[in-house]
């Protein structure tokens, strides 16, 4: 239908208001055909309301929404040839899983033949066959998914929207759904936007991330990318754990507080200058003890101060000299060779460092669960 | 180890009973205050002057009779049921869906009339549809009514009268039903390429059916039995079937005619709804 470079969705300063509330802060970006992107930031960042406006259950205050090249901005969702995965499945209670799925088609005014082929290919496809005549409540939560699934899928849009479809289920079945989601992605080939506050999730699945923070996109990505070089201190946060010092740019290097000088790539740089934060993450730092030869650029010395072992790995605590703690993760391939008190020297290679603009931490209660 | 067994045994058939002790209070109630009157009743219907005879004709005498109040109670009944939905669901619909904030304040102003009593509440449509009345000046300068026409003492006042005192039942049912559909479902189905007006008729209507199944029930059976309405704002020729059993019961004293035209008067009502509930009221509404 679409070459594969095309663009499905592109978002051109959209902005949204709720009153005095600005949920969508100028908001721009490109789905291109046939990927998996995410829309990831805690709750209250706007990405919720940017699907919804893709759908079509919001207008945006300003700003442009184009579906490959066509201008759907005022266009109803009944008009917009999309189709959401609701957070809540939203199936229809009074009808079968059957009609919930044949609904679109009959709406379409399809011939009840084709209608009973497609349903049963698409129930086939989602792994439902067999369950045509339960009503929604009969249903497990991950039999609800896929049926809400299916009845998006069953009318070939030509973006799926997927609103946190994996927030209601446990985390056992929401790791399988992943891979499901993953797999019928690839299978029917075209664009799924997915908005989650799972950082775990979004980089499970998706192949460009956008995180959003306060109405914005942040960070605009693959997984690998934003995570090794998040940019800004909130999406260094956001995706995973980070050691972050105070630091300046000066002379290709960075430069912490205490004058020690820090090797990074050149082009982590471009952008930066000044006064920055200063990144690594903890299981990217190594540990040697104070006698041996660390075979890294960076290094920093210190004293561990807690080590605790969390199965897969040792997770320790050391207070630097330069910076004050830093947590260091260590895969338990070999034994537990520090305890606290240990005099240790911390190093790690230079395209771990990152710098990032401080834009603040994710709030507590926004963590990813 | 025995005593065990058996402290265990005695607690559960204890267990067992327990719901139909807690019945006992409800049965008692229902017993004296219900079945006992229903028996004394269908006696009284088969009497022959003060004596039990198994005087059938009892029933066939006064159906013959009061045919035509039959036909006006049923007539006026349904009228005021159709009205109160057609008025009752869009108002529902509007607490439900767009009341916002005001929701509770909508609900408490639906509910207002009923701080006022039956009878004082009818005799005040009394005033409103009085000959010299806005209402019917209205309607006059409209044209609707011709110079020397009146509304009140007309079927048109005891059905709106009915309509009017019974509509809340039909609201809060209604607004029951449609309050717990997500919004969410709106949503999806407008997804899913259905225009609003296909929303309402695949979602939003089936999902209202037990409301409305519940609403017009509580509006045609008391309607049917009213006769304070047809007393009060219509005229002898409006008299429905609950005028006749009034005036039988408490004026001419014929016991037997009274009691067998209420009976008559159940037993219809149970007939009418018993397949109307079962259309609509079953598994399709609950599933």
């Amino acid at each position: 239908m679409n070459s594969a470079a095309s663009i499905a969705v592109k978002l051109t300063g959209v902005v949204k208001r709720f009153g005095e509330a600005l949920a969508c802060d100028g908001i721009s970006l490109e789905v291109p055909d046939e990927r998996f992107y995410a829309l990831l930031g805690p709750s209250g960042c706007g990405k919720t309301t940017t699907l919804r406006m893709i759908a079509g259950f919001e207008q945006p205050t300003e700003g442009r929404i184009e579906l490959f090249g066509e201008d759907v901005t005022g266009l109803k969702p009944y008009h917009r040839p999309v189709n959401t995965v609701f957070q809540s499945y939203a199936l229809f209670p009074h009808l079968s899983v059957f009609e919930n799925v044949a609904f679109g088609l009959r709406r379409k005014k399809m011939a009840e033949t084709e209608i009973n082929a497609r349903v049963t290919k698409m129930l086939d496809l989602v792994q439902l066959a067999g369950m045509e005549r339960r009503k929604p409540a009969l249903l497990s939560g991950g039999q609800a998914q896929r049926v809400a699934l299916a009845r998006a899928l069953i009318n070939e849009p030509e973006v799926l929207l997927l609103d946190e479809p994996l927030g209601a289920l446990d985390l056992k079945l929401r790791r399988e759904m992943q891979t499901e989601l993953k797999r019928i992605q690839q299978e029917v080939g075209i664009a799924f936007i997915h908005v989650t506050h799972d950082q775990e999730e979004a980089m499970t699945m998706a192949d460009t991330i956008a995180v959003m923070n306060k109405g914005k996109i942040e960070r605009l990505g693959t997984p690998i990318t934003i995570y090794d070089d998040p940019r800004t201190s909130f999406v260094a946060g956001f995706l995973g754990a980070s050691n972050l010092m105070d630091g300046k740019v000066e002379a290709g290097t960075v430069v912490l507080t205490d004058g020690t000088r820090l090797a990074i790539p050149a082009e982590r740089l471009s952008g930066f200058g000044g006064a920055v934060k200063v990144g690594v993450r903890p299981e990217k730092v190594r540990l040697f003890a104070a006698t041996e030869s660390v075979p890294f650029p960076n290094r920093l010395e210190g004293e561990v101060t807690d080590a605790s072992f969390i199965g897969v790995s040792t997770q320790y605590l050391v207070r630097t000299r330069a910076m004050g703690e830093m947590a260091v993760m260590v895969q338990n391939l070999e034994a537990h060779r520090f305890q606290p008190g240990d005099q240790v020297v911390l190093g790690w290679p230079s395209e771990y460092t990152f710098v990032v603009r401080d834009t603040g931490l994710v709030d507590d209660d926004d963590q990813p669960d | 180890m025995t005593t065990i067994s058996l402290t265990s045994r005695r607690s559960k058939r204890r267990k067992r009973w327990a719901p139909y002790w807690l019945l006992l209070p409800g049965i008692g109630w229902l017993s004296i205050f219900y079945l006992i009157p229903m028996v004394q009743l269908a006696s009284v219907s088969l009497q022959e002057g003060d004596v039990f005879a198994w005087k059938f004709s009892n029933y066939t005498d006064a159906l013959r009779q009061f045919a035509p109040q039959f036909g006006r109670s049923f007539l006026y009944a349904g009228l005021a049921t159709l009205t109160a939905l057609v008025i009752a669901y869009p108002l529902a619909y509007g607490i439900a869906f767009r009341g916002g904030k005001y929701k509770n304040l909508l609900l408490v102003m639906v509910l207002m009339p009923f701080l006022v009593p039956f009878l004082l509440r009818t005799l005040a449509w009394k005033i409103v549809l009085a000959d010299e009345g806005v209402v019917v000046g209205f309607f006059k300068t409209l044209g609707l009514l011709p110079s020397n026409g009146r509304l009140l003492a007309t079927s048109f006042a005891v059905v709106a009268g009915i309509t009017y005192n019974f509509i809340a039942f039909m609201t809060l049912p209604i607004y029951v039903s449609l309050e717990k559909i997500h919004r969410s479902l709106h949503e999806a189905a407008a997804d899913l390429y259905a225009t609003p007006a296909a929303t309402f008729r695949k979602i939003t209507w089936p999902l209202s059916l037990p409301g409305v199944v519940a609403g017009t029930l509580l509006t045609l059976i008391p309607a049917a039995g009213d006769y304070i309405n047809a007393e009060l704002l219509g005229t002898p020729k409006t008299s429905m079937i609950g005028n006749v059993i009034d005036s039988r019961f408490l004026v001419v004293r014929d016991y037997p005619t009274a009691a067998a035209l209420s009976f008559t008067l159940m037993v219809v009502i149970l007939l009418l709804i018993i397949p109307y509930v079962r259309k609509v009221g079953t598994e399709e509404l609950v599933g």
